[in-house]
């Protein structure tokens, strides 16, 4: 499994496998959060800091974004660059409408076979059963999300956000004014995306798009032609601003475990306290909650070194794939969490539980392996041997490994 | 994350317990049931032998399915609050209909507070803005204001969360809703029925399960279902009192 982890045999010294490793994770928790009823969400990141996987998800997805579009921008121009953001987002949307299909087949499914007029009285979630024509146009213009459906939208966006920005990663300041402007006019307008229902966009891209281009900046180091690659930039270490983000961070955990475990704890304190806690929104991006995820990015770039020596050992080589590779990986995630949710809502008990999560994690660590092994081979590297993946066969979303490969059966 | 593990288990130890000794509210655990707000206009109403209840939400409080119009919850938690307090006058008016969001409801709730005094508003929430995807801050908003009019007219509120089904928890996303109303109660010193870990409690333990309910029980699970939420809604009632009678005066 190490061979394919791109980075991980000492070849490519650049890469910061950090980002790659908390990546990773946090496709696992976006994979877990969205089975609600999963024991395991009891254990996310949103259980213990006002953010969750998903900023992490969309910093990193910056990140990765002004690493690679970057490099693009810098090797063969703008032209390129945007070329390859379109195609990904095209890709990306392929894929949303792909898993639009599948969840709407579902629902429908469910909704018909279930007698509903005894219990539930809003039986609206079947909006395509109601107007099949409009909601497929509506579904194609991304004006219609089904729940857990709403990530890859902003994704998408935010790709096609970065396309007309890339030069600006040169400029670094001017893009985070812009970037900071955009999202606190946004949010001071109360300005969002609407969708078919008139509701704004679960997630609004143009208040994300400032962790977006944050995660960007710190990612993109300028390459001139004949020297080597700059530094990326970096926020330098300061004791009193770490001790300000722990301070932070220990203060929302606390607020939070009272609020979510033990509401009743709440009473004795002031009501500003709950009603603070109320007001942070996810769709606009809420400055607490962006303050959680920055100063949790901060702790963690600076008290886990970059060479650590567990991250090129065999425990974090599962999640390294995964984040090495997070677009099939990612869109995978969002299918086997539908087939868990769909599991959960016919069995429960330990076992379903279990078998769950050990199959979606299998599935996306194999998938994840399967992309790097084609990348190998696209590239004419020599493939390894091996594809650690077989035992999650059963639970993956992708076709088999390739028939050519003689590696598949090992 | 070795440096959040600590936090990790600080958070499980912090779970709450299935505890299975309750009897009350159809063997639901006592912890669900309590109120962590005292209800001193209900209390003072109960004492005076007159209580007027507004309960407000989506068609959830028709009891949809149930074998008559004794049978929705509403109902029977009068029948309850009489058997358990002889002479009290209960005066119990509903307001429910499909798809009647936060902000709908409010405008029924203060409208009917405005009319006559009412010293209990019993707030159903939730649903229809789960199943629609609306959005949480525009139900957060809603709950706000209408809870603030309550306060200024010195009615108690209570409110009541999402209904359960393993259909819609596979289906829409439940949780951002759950975790609003749960802010906003605290937020607002407001008791909080926690319907939703009630009824999944009450389906995964196999009491009642209408999900699951052989289409010839369906009606009479549905009127089981709206009984243990009487009960359940009564307990948090019974014990919010309780606190108002503790406390000397009431709240300024």
């Amino acid at each position: 499994m190490r061979s394919l982890i791109r980075g991980g045999s000492g070849r490519g010294p650049g890469r910061d496998l950090r980002a790659d490793f908390f990546r990773g994770l946090a496709l696992w928790f976006i994979f877990i959060d969205h089975i609600p009823g999963n024991w395991l969400g009891n254990f996310t990141l949103q259980n213990i800091a006002l953010c969750d996987a998903t900023e992490a998800f969309v910093l990193l997805a910056g990140y990765a974004g002004g690493l690679a579009y970057g490099a693009a921008l810098d090797r063969k121009g703008w032209g390129f660059g945007a070329a390859t953001l379109l195609r990904r987002a095209g890709t990306l949307y392929i894929a949303h409408i792909f898993l639009f299909v599948v969840l709407t087949a579902q629902v429908g499914y469910s909704a018909a076979a279930l007698d509903s007029s005894a219990y539930l009285d809003e039986m609206h979630l079947d909006a395509f059963g109601e107007q099949p024509y409009l909601a497929l146009l509506q579904a194609l213009m991304l004006r219609f999300q089904p729940a857990f459906l709403d990530i890859l939208p902003l994704y998408i966006v935010l790709m096609l956000m970065l396309a007309p920005a890339l030069p600006l990663l040169r400029r670094p300041v001017l893009l985070l004014a812009l970037s900071f402007a955009v999202y606190v006019l946004v949010r001071l307008l109360d300005f969002n995306l609407t969708t078919w229902t008139g509701a704004g966009w679960f997630f609004n891209p143009l208040a994300w798009q400032l962790l977006f281009f944050i995660g960007c900046l710190l990612g993109y180091s300028r390459r001139c032609p004949g020297e080597a690659p700059a530094a990326p930039p970096s926020v330098p270490f300061h004791p009193a601003l770490a001790g300000l983000c722990l301070a932070f961070l220990l203060l929302a955990f606390v607020a939070i475990l009272l609020a979510w475990r033990r509401p009743e704890a709440l009473a004795p304190l002031p009501e500003a306290v709950a009603a603070v806690l109320a007001g942070v929104d996810k769709s606009g991006e809420h400055p607490l909650r962006l303050i959680s995820i920055l100063a949790i990015a901060y702790l963690l770039g600076h008290w886990v070194p970059r060479d650590a020596a567990w991250l090129r050992g065999h425990a974090a080589a599962p999640l390294l794939l995964m984040g090495q590779h997070s677009l099939p990986v990612f869109c995978a995630g969002i299918f086997l969490s539908f087939l868990g949710r769909l599991a959960l809502e016919y069995w429960e008990g330990w076992g379903v539980q279990a078998a769950v999560n050990l199959a979606g994690l299998a599935a996306m660590v194999t998938i994840g392996a399967m992309a790097a092994w084609y990348r190998l081979r696209d590239r004419g590297e020599p493939a390894p041997a091996g594809i650690p993946g077989s035992q999650a066969a059963g639970a993956s979303a992708l076709p088999a490994p390739p028939p050519a490969s003689k590696t598949a059966a090992e | 994350m070795k440096a959040l593990r600590p936090l990790l288990l600080l958070g499980a130890l912090l779970l709450p317990a299935a505890a299975w000794s309750g009897t009350v509210a159809c063997g639901a655990p006592e912890e669900m049931l309590e109120a962590s707000d005292p209800l001193p206009a209900t209390a003072r109403a109960i004492a005076s032998g007159s209580l007027r209840i507004v309960v407000a939400g989506s068609a959830s409080v028709l009891g949809p399915g149930t074998s008559s119009p004794d049978a929705p919850w509403p109902a029977r938690l009068k029948a309850m609050l009489q058997a358990r307090h002889p002479g009290l006058k209960v005066d119990m008016v509903v307001h429910g209909a499909r798809g009647l969001t936060a902000a709908d409801t409010a405008a029924l709730i203060t409208g009917e507070a405005a009319r006559a005094p009412t010293q209990l508003a019993l707030w159903q929430a939730g649903t229809v803005e789960a199943v629609r995807s609306l959005d949480v801050d525009d139900m957060v908003a809603a709950l706000n204001a209408g809870l603030e009019r309550l306060q200024a007219t010195r009615t108690d509120a209570v409110l009541i969360d999402l209904q359960f089904s393993r259909f819609l928890r596979a289906n829409a996303n439940v949780e951002p809703y759950r975790e609003a109303l749960r802010l906003v109660a605290a937020a607002h010193d407001v008791p909080l029925v926690r319907r939703y870990e009630l009824m999944q409690f009450w389906a995964e333990t196999e009491r009642v399960d209408l999900e699951r309910a052989p289409r010839n029980a369906k009606v009479a699970t549905a009127d089981r279902l709206n009984d243990c939420l009487a009960q359940a809604v009564l307990a948090v009632l019974e014990e919010g009192v309780a606190q108002a009678r503790a406390q000397p005066a009431p709240k300024p």
